[in-house]
This record gives C-alpha cells, sequence and structure tokens, in this order.
C-alpha cells in the first residue's frame, strides 16, 4: 500500500524564492508580514465563527462576533489580494508573455502590469473616498461606522500599486525573461 | 440607449476577456473592464469600488476559507494518503489498477475539500508518479486527475455550488444534495471508462477483509469530515460556514493530533498558506460581482434572457438546454465563478419565467461548469493537471475527448430527469426544493 505517493513534506518558506530579479530585497519584510498578517485572519475568523457557533449552541450569543467575522474575512480577502500580486499567484486566463521574449515580451509584461497598477491606484484614489464616507453608515448591533470594513481597500490597492511597479521596474531593468514561474491558474 | 447600453457592455467585456487573455489577472482584467465600463455611465467611480466590498459581503461566501483550508491542512499533515490507500483497498484490485484508485480517491477527498482545484493538486502529487512508474502514460494520467477532480465541483461541499446558493439565493444544502447523484454518475462513468477503455495496468491481488478493514480503520477520522459538514448543515445544527468551522476544529484537535502529531507545529504555516489561497477566488467574486453589477445595470441580463425567451418560450427544458450552450461556451473562456455570478441574473429571470426549480437548473448549471473545467481553451483543472503531471495541455486535451461523453450523458440526464436530481434533496431535506410542512404537522407538501 505505500506505493502511493506521500503528501505534505517541510513547509514552503513564507517569501517565494521565485522570480528574485523582478523583487527589491528590501520588501520581502512586507511579503513576509503581509502572509502572516494573512494567516492571523484566517484564525481570528475562524475564532470568531467558532465562538460564534458555541455562544449560539450554550444560549449565550455574542451577537458582535459576526461583526468581527466579517472584519476578519474582508481583511484577509484585501490583505491577500496584494501580497498575490508580488507572488504572481493570482488567478490567469493565460500567459501569453511567457511564450515571448525581448522586447515584445517586455512591452507586454510592462502593459500588463500597468493596467493592474492603474487598478491598483484606483482602488487607492475611490477606496479612500469610500471609507471616508464610510463614516456615515453604521453596522448593526455595535453601531461601528462602516468604514472599519472599507479601509483595506485603499490599503489594498497601495500595496497593487507598489508591488506592480517594483515588477515594471525591475522587470525593464533585469529584463522579464528569466520569470517562468507565473502559475497558469 | 439600448443600443448604447450594448456599446458599453460590448467595451467591458472586450476589456476583461481581452486583458485576461493578455495576462492581466482575471480579477483585475475585471475590474478595468469595469472602471472603463463605469466611465461612460453616470455612475461614480467610488461607488463601483464599494461593489467590490458588497460582494464579498455575504455570509454563504464565508464557508469558502474554511474548504480550502480542511484540504490544506488534510494535504499538508498528509492525512490524505490514508484515503487513497481505502481506496486502493476497495478498487486497486480492478482492470485499470490505480486509474480506478484515482477515481475512488476523487470521489472521497471531494467530499472534504470543496475545490476541483485542490483536488488536482493533491490527487498529482498523490497519484501521478506511481501511474507514471505503472506504466500509464502522462497525457491519460492529466486527463483522468483533471475529470476526476470535477467531481468536487458536484458533490457537498463544492465552493461553486456554495456561491451559486449565495449569489442565486438557491438553498445550498439543496445544491449540496442535488449534486451527489451526478457527481456519482461521473465518478462511475470514469470507473467504467477505465475498465474498458483505459490501460489495463497492473492488477493487484484482490485486498483480503483484513487489508480492506485496516485500510478502512485507518482512514476512519479523516472519512468522518464529510459527515461533519454534511450532517451539521443537514440537521439544521449550522451554516454551510460553521460546518466549515467545525470541521476544522475536529482536524486540528482529533484527526492531526492522532494521525501525524508532528505536523502541529507545522499549523501556523497551513494558516499562512490558506490565509493566501483563499484570498484570490474572492477577491475574483467581488470583481465579477461588481461586473455583474455593471451588466445587470446596463439590462443586459434582460436582454439574454429576452433572446433566450424568444426561442425557448417557457418551455424547461429548451430553456435548460439553451442556457447548458451559454455555459459551456463561457465556461470555456472564463472561470466557473465569475461565470455564475455575471450571467446569474440571467438564469434567475429564466428560471422564474420557466417556473423551473431553482435547485434543479442550479445543478444543471454547476454540472455544465464542471464540464468546462476539462474544455480548451481555458479548462483550469486540466491546465493544472497538465503542468504537474508534465505533459502538454493539448495531448492532455485529446486524451481527455473521449471522456466528454460522460459529461455529456451527465448533463443530459440531469435536464431530462429533474425527479432524479431532486430526489436527494426533496427526501433529506424538502425545504430546499420548495416543500412545506403539512397543516397535519405530518410529511412535507411539494408543488
Amino acid at each position: 500500500m505505500s506505493e502511493l505517493t506521500a503528501t505534505g513534506g517541510a513547509p514552503a518558506p513564507i517569501v517565494l524564492p521565485t522570480a528574485r530579479h523582478l523583487k527589491w530585497p528590501a520588501l520581502d519584510g512586507l511579503e513576509r508580514a503581509l502572509m502572516i498578517l494573512c494567516g492571523i485572519c484566517l484564525a481570528a475568523f475562524s475564532t470568531a465563527v467558532f465562538l460564534d457557533v458555541f455562544t449560539r449552541q450554550i444560549g449565550h450569543p455574542w451577537l458582535w462576533l459576526q461583526e468581527v467575522t466579517s472584519a476578519f474575512f474582508t481583511y484577509g480577502i484585501f490583505f491577500g489580494t496584494g501580497v498575490a500580486v508580488r507572488r504572481n499567484d493570482h488567478l490567469y486566463l493565460s500567459a501569453i508573455a511567457e511564450h515571448l521574449s525581448g522586447a515584445k515580451r517586455t512591452v507586454l509584461e510592462v502593459f500588463n502590469r500597468g493596467v493592474v497598477l492603474a487598478v491598483g491606484i484606483a482602488m487607492v484614489v475611490f477606496g479612500w473616498q469610500n471609507f471616508l464616507q464610510g463614516f456615515g453608515s453604521f453596522r448593526m448591533p455595535s453601531m461601528t461606522p462602516i468604514a472599519y470594513l472599507y479601509w483595506p481597500i485603499p490599503v489594498a490597492g497601495a500595496l497593487v500599486a507598489l508591488f506592480s511597479l517594483e515588477q515594471i521596474v525591475n522587470g525593464l531593468k533585469n529584463g522579464f525573461d528569466a520569470a517562468p514561474d507565473k502559475d497558469q491558474h | 440607449m439600448a443600443a448604447q447600453n450594448a456599446w458599453i457592455l460590448g467595451i467591458m467585456t472586450v476589456m476583461f476577456l481581452g486583458l485576461g487573455y493578455l495576462g492581466v489577472p482575471v480579477a483585475f482584467s475585471l475590474m478595468a473592464g469595469v472602471l472603463v465600463g463605469t466611465a461612460l455611465t453616470p455612475i461614480t467611480f467610488q461607488s463601483m469600488i464599494g461593489q467590490l466590498f458588497n460582494g464579498i459581503d455575504s455570509e454563504s461566501l464565508m464557508a469558502i476559507p474554511f474548504f480550502l483550508l480542511v484540504g490544506e491542512l488534510m494535504t499538508s499533515a498528509n492525512v490524505v494518503i490514508r484515503i487513497a490507500e481505502l481506496s486502493q483497498a476497495m478498487v486497486g484490485h480492478i482492470r485499470g489498477g490505480l486509474a480506478q484508485v484515482t477515481t475512488v480517491f476523487s470521489m472521497f477527498f471531494s467530499g472534504m475539500s470543496g475545490s476541483s482545484s485542490a483536488d488536482v493538486a493533491v490527487l498529482s502529487r498523490t497519484m501521478a508518479k506511481p501511474m507514471g512508474q505503472e506504466g500509464y502514460s502522462p497525457q491519460f494520467v492529466a486527463a483522468l486527475i483533471a475529470a476526476a477532480s470535477t467531481i468536487a465541483a458536484l458533490v457537498p461541499p463544492s465552493i461553486m455550488a456554495v456561491v451559486y446558493g449565495a449569489i442565486g439565493n438557491v438553498s445550498i444544502a439543496g445544491l449540496f444534495l442535488g449534486g451527489v447523484l451526478p457527481g456519482l454518475m461521473i465518478g462511475g462513468g470514469l470507473m467504467v471508462y477505465c475498465y474498458f477503455f483505459g490501460p489495463a495496468g497492473f492488477r493487484r491481488k484482490r485486498a483480503t477483509l483484513r487489508q480492506l478493514g485496516t485500510a478502512g480503520k485507518g482512514a476512519a477520522l479523516p472519512l468522518m469530515i464529510p459527515v461533519i459538514l454534511l450532517g451539521g448543515i443537514m440537521t439544521g445544527w449550522f451554516t454551510p460556514t460553521e460546518a466549515g468551522v467545525i470541521a476544522i476544529v475536529y482536524i486540528l484537535t482529533i484527526v492531526i493530533p492522532l494521525l501525524n502529531p508532528g505536523h502541529m507545529k507545522n499549523v501556523p504555516h497551513d494558516f499562512i498558506q490558506a490565509g493566501l489561497i483563499f484570498s484570490l477566488p474572492l477577491i475574483t467574486i467581488a470583481a465579477a460581482s461588481a461586473f455583474g453589477w455593471m451588466l445587470a445595470y446596463l439590462r443586459g441580463p434582460i436582454v439574454v434572457a429576452g433572446w433566450i425567451g424568444s426561442m425557448a418560450g417557457t418551455d424547461p427544458v429548451m430553456i435548460m438546454f439553451l442556457l447548458v450552450v451559454v455555459f459551456v461556451i463561457v465556461g470555456d473562456f472564463i472561470e466557473p465563478i465569475p461565470a455564475i455570478i455575471i450571467f446569474m441574473p440571467v438564469v434567475t429571470n429564466l428560471t422564474d419565467a420557466a417556473d423551473i426549480k431553482p435547485v434543479h437548473m442550479g445543478v444543471v448549471l454547476i454540472v455544465t461548469l464542471a464540464f468546462g473545467l476539462i474544455t480548451p481553451p481555458y479548462g483550469l483543472a486540466l491546465l493544472m493537471a497538465s503542468k504537474f503531471v508534465g505533459t502538454s495541455f493539448n495531448s492532455a486535451l485529446k486524451a481527455s475527448l473521449p471522456i466528454y461523453v460522460i459529461f455529456f450523458a451527465t448533463i443530459a440526464f440531469t435536464i431530462f430527469f429533474p425527479s432524479a436530481v431532486l430526489w436527494l434533496p426533496k427526501t433529506v431535506f424538502p425545504e430546499s426544493v420548495g416543500c412545506f410542512k403539512a397543516p397535519s404537522g405530518v410529511g412535507y407538501i411539494c408543488p
């Protein structure tokens, strides 16, 4: 029965060691911190849902737990969105650029990251406006301003913009060709 | 006005598909399309960015991280190997050997992960190497793994069903139960295909009852996970999200400590990985829901529903057939989850118009989208499997073609036999298909 291949093994490093030529070492700490934040958000979110079930089962529900749950759920999604840009972990329809080389590839890679950069900037500008407006609406039952759920949008936008800029600058400097790591999801 | 809306919709669609195929991540190509569409309408950019949040502000969607975490924990703790060993003891002696094992293993693991991508990753890691050593061609292995992994999109806790239910306001429990029969049909169909048409493989001796018992004992604890997930939801104790977290607690307090205690030190790392992985489909859902919102604002669903309605009238079978055609085409180009979100208003309109049971329509479309996971040009499961197994997409695609017959048969079955599809939901959870308690208090009345 042991002919089947085991899964698992040593955990992968938190900071992805691939495509180093597109990365500034100075931002490795930020990638590590964001990855850990993603894990913390998931752990906090899981704990909040568990406590929600538990307190309900014992007949003393903590209603505010649902707000905590949705906060960590939202934070995790937007932090993950930001850091996934640096790691090229997002879902892709295709990876045409990988089949190109030289100037054509450079143009396409810069264009693609330029689109991501533009969307990131839009998330910062309009997400910030949304955040400010969120102080006028409130979540029940705690009456907390809904802005506490909106702040990760401009933050994620800033991360998206930063990491796409990092890749554009380094790609123009070092070339994109040595980056075969973009998984085709 | 209608022509202008059609232009804007056309521009948004071309932006999304064009950028997506040039290599912009799906979430960002969707958002780029939405932002350009917004610039051409009186809607403010601020409200569209806010729509990103509204798209994920759903209790049902919160189940997704837990189902992904279940898969991550089970895989990284190497607990899944026990299920593979049980599958081998059950069917390893049948003609097709490891191909049969792969299918049965996928059927078991699908009941825990809910994600075809997770299934492809696990099946590739566990089964591809031994299958290669036994002489199975890489293209056959990739095709089989991809096809088997689609079962995860059908059976509980299917993430596709969660999204469909959450966005379309359809009973998730009903979709879970309705997906069981098509899931079994695809699994059974793959086993029959491997038996008659696949490579013979290495024939093992039939496992003795003792060996089967040992393998069953070894896999008993992980196999409780589907029971917890489905049992909690069916009894009404938990929502799918809560059932997910109970399964996590069960894995962390019982399964890993008893079966692989040394892995406990790596659990924080599993949370970090799953914390990233869960954000990827959900930001895509957020962007797709903004896209869907714009589509609805521009009255796209009404137009498409009108086209289909004008061809099919209110004939439920014809409407389902046309929607299947639309979803086969759409599923060839975009991910199932954005497809569900973007087209849900069309589906809802037509489901109401033809008086189709929402759970039935959901199951038909989910099976269709599961088929899209192995069709070109964007068959996600086949792309992943061919990459993991180490063969070209085109050769894996050729090996998949005969398997398509199983999917055509299953889709046709789900369209033409609604009573069979709805039998399990109606029996186990009658409310999920619109039944209500009889005034006498005994039994249910099902319109």
